[in-house]
């Protein structure tokens, strides 16, 4: 076990580095270059150069990536060109707001999907399920920023229950104490997700009702509660748990649309503002956050697998045996 | 058996809870003619704009509008100027010094300063402009604001004649107008008594009387201004000037202003508080707007449908007009149209197929107006000669193609123009186009609004009748300024051929619409090398002399030459501003001036 975290974690490692390496190809290969952008039209030629050689943009691209992969391991991020502020300060400000909503909005989508789902398939066929998967496929087909707008148009303008943006606190402390002005984007972000897991959900329950083990409970005379919650219920979960590390960047992704529907200056936003701009240093740092975040996400998402289900279980421990 | 409701009446309780924490959405409208002293203004920020440089002197990168108009609430410039009232002048009210009196030999100038004090009791003095310029003189290429031979180049030295009187040498005589509305009004003065020190725990001095020690003071200025974190609990930016004082400021950008309680001069604020909101674009904006989270925001153009149900939840609506001209330069050194450009007759016929009202009217739903020459063409026409006014080149696609066969160029098979008569004579192409060069260009645009992708459609559609194919290459802001400004005189890229980046306006002017920045040969921002000697004879000229006609001359010789394509400008914004608020005045120059407004009931 202890060796297959450490080679997971090893090759996670190449895959973030391989991730900012690509990702400082890419900005490089932009056309122009950020100085123009960033010192506006009456900059200077010799302002243009200051600015790039300050950027180290004079230096060749291997010569910039180790810089910046040093300055990386000394806790630097670097500086916004636009923001006035360095990456790691806004990257701290801006994360625990994608956090907290794209938490909330997992989870919430999670606690109505999972038991949603094995209702569905508990009743496969009969009319709740019918309805039921038919919301599902409007709400998956439904994008987050159509959510949004119908969300704000009907609980904000014509019912004015909630507000139209979210809470604009500095600390995590000053946004929960508005959860008035949370529910919207929450609820918006959680609709995709919630239809997706339930989806899953319930193809997985069905896999499992037709399992021959269900079917020797069922013989046994165990009660159908039982079967459902103990033995089912778990084993249906294994496919959901290794499917919600992969949904890492989607849930990035989503925060995007719903930060700029609500006007709530997150991760997804920031990182928009600074494509927008040019900003390298910051959108370097928020690729990186996002691959560890995948990364970490499939990582957990692995583990839990093994703890969650013996059948992984074992081919690890041989695995291990034999290395 | 009978389920238990519990658990959706707890549901329905959360839910009301917290509609209840959500609080009674703000009501707009109404007022009457009495006016309420206090109260406070929720401001809605352009889309996408953050504040984030508070000192009165920006570095490269941060000299945004809206920066500046939050920095001369907080320090009053020792020149204002407003163009709300129609005419664009000095706003001596919101001025730190009374009018500047000019030398009879033009090249000194002698300023009284108001008698105004500092938020921390100290009476603003001629030292407070020294520091200002001692900083500048010393950093200017760390100034964003700096071009060669303007301020601080063109005044040679400054003279404390008293503590509130001073005197600036110029290194020649300017137009007095001119030099006033767009030199004197970079000047701000400083609490030198507050940030003349060269770092946090060194003592107050002169360290700013040496170039030296101006870099050690204005570097440690700069880096307090870096630190936007710090701005609501750093000292420094509590000791203000004007009529407002810091509040908060906020690391996303919101800034929030309080009367400032000590303020001495006639302006003072009728409001306790104006917070300017941030937003993440227009239609979050539009969102909060349409919910009533806002006093003062902004319609998006393409909302403008909606103005009706805007009006009757208490808002009016109200275009707000820049200072400004909206254009797409051309790139006279471009290798393969950069001959064709220079031909008149071919700037006419690609100007005569601009269709700039239907531009307006339709893309634009009327917020943009039609432009035809160098000087803005609304708010003040004191600028404006009779040739810029009328159109010389109105729209008109059979005077497009006239010009253009009467000068060598016919359709190929597929419609588009190539030219059949090489030369210079009259009937010719022109100088350096040669035979069979097909008339297709590219335009650089930015990317990202409608209204811009609109125009592009339409000026396609309309050079495509005339036998010009224009390819469209859109590209985010960043990229198309980058692009189109590398090309200079000694080589470069000069790969464009045609570039936009005026969605919200090309070019905001200063008081004087003069062109040395745009027209004058080897400007920094005559993007397209444009050169033409009486242009710059009248240039100069404006900028030197005090003939008004000179103005004229220049509006009306560009409005004819066309250096660029002229294109409806679209406003500032089109404002929504609930109306219970009074003293509401939209400053063409972008500026703000909160103090004057008002609530009424």
């Amino acid at each position: 076990m202890t060796r297959y975290i450490i080679r997971r974690l090893v090759l996670a490692i190449v895959v973030v580095l391989l991730v900012t390496v690509v990702t400082f190809i890419l900005l490089h290969l932009l056309p122009g270059g950020p100085a123009r952008g960033v010192l506006g039209v009456k900059a200077t030629p010799q302002q243009i150069a200051d600015f790039n050689h300050k950027e180290g943009f004079d230096r060749s691209w291997p010569v910039q990536y180790w810089d910046y992969l040093v300055r990386l391991v000394h806790g630097d991020l670097g500086t916004s060109y636009s923001m006035n502020a360095s990456v790691g300060t806004l990257l701290g400000q801006r994360l625990p707001r994608t956090l907290l909503l794209s938490a909330t909005s997992t989870l919430l989508a999670i606690i109505v999907a999972l038991p949603l789902g094995v209702w569905q398939a508990v009743r496969k066929g009969k009319p709740v399920d019918k309805i039921s998967t038919g919301l599902s496929f409007v709400f998956y087909a439904t994008p987050v920023f159509f959510l949004s707008l119908l969300l704000i148009i009907v609980f904000s303008q014509a019912l004015p229950w909630f507000p139209a943006q979210a809470a604009q606190g500095e600390t995590l402390g000053a946004l929960i104490s508005q959860p008035a002005s949370l529910v919207l984007p929450i609820v918006a972000g959680a609709g995709g997700v919630l239809a997706a897991f339930s989806r899953y959900m319930r193809s997985s329950t069905l896999d499992n009702l037709a399992e021959d083990y269900v079917r020797t409970a069922r013989a046994k005379g165990t009660r159908e509660r039982v079967i459902i919650w103990r033995h089912v219920w778990p084993n249906s979960l294994t496919s959901i748990v290794a499917l919600f590390g992969y949904y890492v960047p989607t849930i990035f992704a989503g925060a995007l649309v719903v930060e700029t529907m609500f006007n709530f200056p997150g991760i997804g936003l920031l990182f928009w503002s600074a494509a927008l701009n040019a900003d390298f240093p910051v959108l370097l740092g928020v690729v990186l956050v996002i691959a560890i975040a995948t990364v970490v996400g499939s990582l957990v998402a692995d583990l839990a697998q093994l703890l969650i289900d013996p059948r992984v279980r074992v081919p690890a421990r041989r695995a291990g045996a034999t290395a | 058996m009978r389920r238990s409701r519990k658990p959706f009446l707890w549901l329905v309780a959360s839910a009301v809870l917290l509609a209840g924490c959500a609080g009674v959405q703000t009501k707009h409208g109404g007022g009457g003619n009495q006016q309420v002293e206090g109260g406070s203004v929720s401001f809605a920020l352009p889309p996408a704009a953050t504040p984030n440089w508070i000192m009165p002197i920006e570095t490269p990168g941060y000299t945004a509008s809206y920066n500046a108009a939050i920095q001369q609430i907080l320090y009053v410039p020792l020149y204002a100027y407003n163009g709300s009232s129609g005419a664009v002048g000095m706003d001596q009210t919101a001025s730190a010094a009374l009018p500047p009196v000019y030398s009879a030999d033009g090249r000194t100038i002698t300023i009284t300063l108001k008698p105004l004090t500092w938020s921390n009791g100290q009476p603003l003095t001629s030292r407070d402009v020294e520091l200002w310029y001692d900083l500048v003189r010393a950093n200017k290429s760390d100034w964003g604001a700096y071009t060669s031979g303007l301020i601080p180049d063109d005044i040679t030295a400054f003279h404390t004649v008293d503590a509130h009187t001073f005197t600036l040498t110029l290194d020649k005589a300017y137009n007095e107008q001119w030099f006033t509305a767009n030199q004197l009004t970079e000047i701000t003065p400083l609490p030198q008594q507050a940030w003349d020190r060269t770092a946090a725990d060194a003592p107050i001095g002169d360290a700013d009387r040496t170039p030296a020690g101006a870099k050690q003071v204005f570097n440690y200025l700069v880096a307090q201004a870096s630190d936007l974190g710090s701005y609501s609990a750093n000292p420094l930016w509590k000791v203000v000037d004007g009529p407002f004082t810091l509040a908060s400021f906020t690391s996303s950008g919101q800034v929030t202003l309080a009367k400032n309680t000590k303020y001495t001069g006639k302006d003072a604020a009728h409001l306790d508080k104006v917070t300017f909101l941030t937003f993440t674009g227009a239609a979050a904006e539009y969102n909060v707007l349409r919910a009533g989270g806002v006093d003062y925001g902004y319609v998006p153009t393409s909302n403008l449908g909606q103005q009706s149900k805007l009006e009757a939840a208490g808002y009016r609506i109200s275009p707000w007009n820049g200072w400004s001209i909206t254009y797409v330069p051309y790139n006279f050194r471009n290798p393969a149209m950069g001959k064709v450009f220079a031909q008149l007759y071919v700037r006419q016929a690609i100007q005569h197929a601009v269709d700039q009202p239907s531009i307006s009217s339709v893309i634009w739903r009327g917020t943009a107006k039609p432009d035809y020459g160098p000087v803005p063409q609304e708010n003040d026409k004191t600028f404006l000669s009779p040739s810029q006014r009328t159109n010389p080149y109105p729209f008109d696609l059979t005077a497009s193609r006239q010009l253009l066969a009467a000068h060598g160029w016919k359709a190929g098979s597929d419609g588009v123009l190539a030219c059949v008569s090489p030369g210079t004579g009259p009937s010719d192409c022109g100088e350096g186009i040669a035979a069979g060069t097909r008339f297709v260009m590219t335009i650089l645009t930015e990317g990202g609004s409608d209204e811009t992708d609109d125009t592009m459609q339409e000026l396609k559609s309309e050079l495509s009748k005339v036998g010009i194919d224009l390819q469209v290459s859109t590209q985010t802001l960043d990229t198309v300024l980058s692009d189109s400004s590398g090309c200079t005189a000694s080589g470069g890229a000069c790969d464009w051929q045609l570039s936009y980046f005026g969605t919200q306006g090309s070019w905001y002017f200063p008081a004087d619409p003069t062109g040395e920045d745009l027209f004058a040969t080897g400007a920094s921002v005559n993007f397209g090398q444009y050169t033409n000697k009486q242009a710059d004879a009248l240039i100069t000229a404006s900028n030197l002399g005090n003939a008004p006609q000179t103005m004229l001359d220049y509006s009306a010789l560009l409005a004819k030459d066309l250096p660029v394509i002229w294109l409806p400008n679209p406003p500032y914004q089109v404002s929504a501003i609930d109306t219970a608020l009074h003293g509401v005045v939209q400053d063409p120059l972008a500026g703000l001036q909160p103090q004057r407004w008002y609530w009424t009931r």
